[in-house]
């Protein structure tokens, strides 16, 4: 008979090595998120056809709600304020993906976006569903509800472009490789003290490595069902990750940065 | 890049409700017709939603352009 796992109900009664690691996870999905947010809605015009464009709108929607409820999360067990997880934060603090740190300049990299990175924030996600943290396991199932149709929107598009010619189809092979790797980044080496630590206490079911290796495996299995071959990864380097930003010295653009941020319309903030 | 197909998209709010057409979409394969259909026709909380290629709906009523004998 296997013992019950304890459960958590605030951060007060958890472990300090996952009190971090967890607050550094859920910031990372956050900004994440948020990113993915900005980029869909960045596409909301401009896609090869109408229903790819009420269809990223969509996507953006619910990035964003996502981000409110990760963000209230933070706010209620680690009393971090919204606001200044956005407005107060230098860009090399940002814990997002790497991928979204610059535009996506065409249709191609907005496919590796949705197929590849918004993959692996979801498979994040999923490895928590049983976690022991019970505010965070009470809103998972909705969030990898509503991402379901990110799912398939990613592996559609993804499918749709592998029809395309052969300097098409390397450039999304090219995409795709570069958004494995960024994810690669962001998830963080095998021995990360943080995410072993909330697998220990069950906070998590799967180490970042294994997600990693789970999202790799869904994609290279999707790229071949296309008739596309993606190229072995180049070797891992985490020397100088940052546990906390998710990055090696890498930042986001400011351009970015300033449009995601509602202090510049401060004045027009009802009381 | 494919042109697709078009799927009928059917939906209802509630359990004990049946099933009722709510539009369609254009779409390149099954995967982009669900998420296509998810969020165009996202005005009311599914309880349920399917799609189906056009295709494979079957007629039923007769197309008036030819005989009795011929339906």
């Amino acid at each position: 008979m296997t013992t019950p796992a304890t459960l958590f109900d605030s951060t007060d009664v958890m472990p300090a090595d996952c009190v971090t690691g967890l607050h550094d996870l859920l910031t990372a999905c956050a900004d994440t998120k948020l990113l993915l947010g900005y980029h869909y809605g960045e596409w909301t015009f401009g896609t090869p056809e109408l229903e790819a464009a009420v269809a990223s709108c969509s996507l953006s929607q619910s990035e964003l709600g996502h981000v409110r409820l990760l963000h209230g999360i933070l706010k209620s067990h680690w009393g971090e304020d919204p606001d200044a997880l956005v407005e107060g934060r230098r860009a090399e603090q940002f814990a997002n993906v790497t991928y979204l740190d610059r535009p996506l300049t065409d249709w191609t990299a907005f496919v590796a976006m949705n197929a590849v990175v918004d993959l692996a924030v979801t498979r994040v996600l999923f490895a928590t569903r049983e976690g022991t943290f019970v505010p965070f396991r009470l809103n998972v199932d909705k969030m990898l509800d509503e991402e379901r149709y990110h799912l398939h929107h990613g592996r559609g598009w993804l499918r749709t472009l592998s029809q395309g010619e052969p300097e098409a189809c390397g450039r999304l092979v090219d995409e795709t490789v570069k958004a494995l790797v960024a994810v690669r980044t962001w998830l963080g080496p095998a021995d990360d003290a943080g995410d072993r630590a909330l697998v220990t206490a069950g906070i998590k079911g799967e180490t970042n490595a294994q997600v990693f290796e789970s999202v790799h495996t869904m994609i290279r299995q999707l790229a071949e069902s296309c008739g596309l071959t993606l190229p072995d990864l180049p070797a891992a380097d985490f020397t100088g990750w940052d546990a906390a930003s998710r990055r090696i010295g890498t930042r986001l653009d400011e351009d970015i940065l300033y449009h995601l941020r509602g202090s510049k319309n401060a004045i027009f903030k009802l009381n | 890049m494919a042109t697709g197909e078009i799927y009928e998209v059917f939906a209802r709010k509630a359990h004990d409700e049946e099933l009722k057409h709510v539009g369609s979409v254009n779409a390149a394969d099954d995967d982009l017709a669900k998420a296509y259909a998810w969020t165009v026709y996202d005005e009311e909380r599914w309880v349920e939603m399917c799609i189906v290629p056009r295709r494979a709906v079957i007629s039923v009523t007769h197309d008036r352009k030819h005989p009795l004998c011929g339906n």
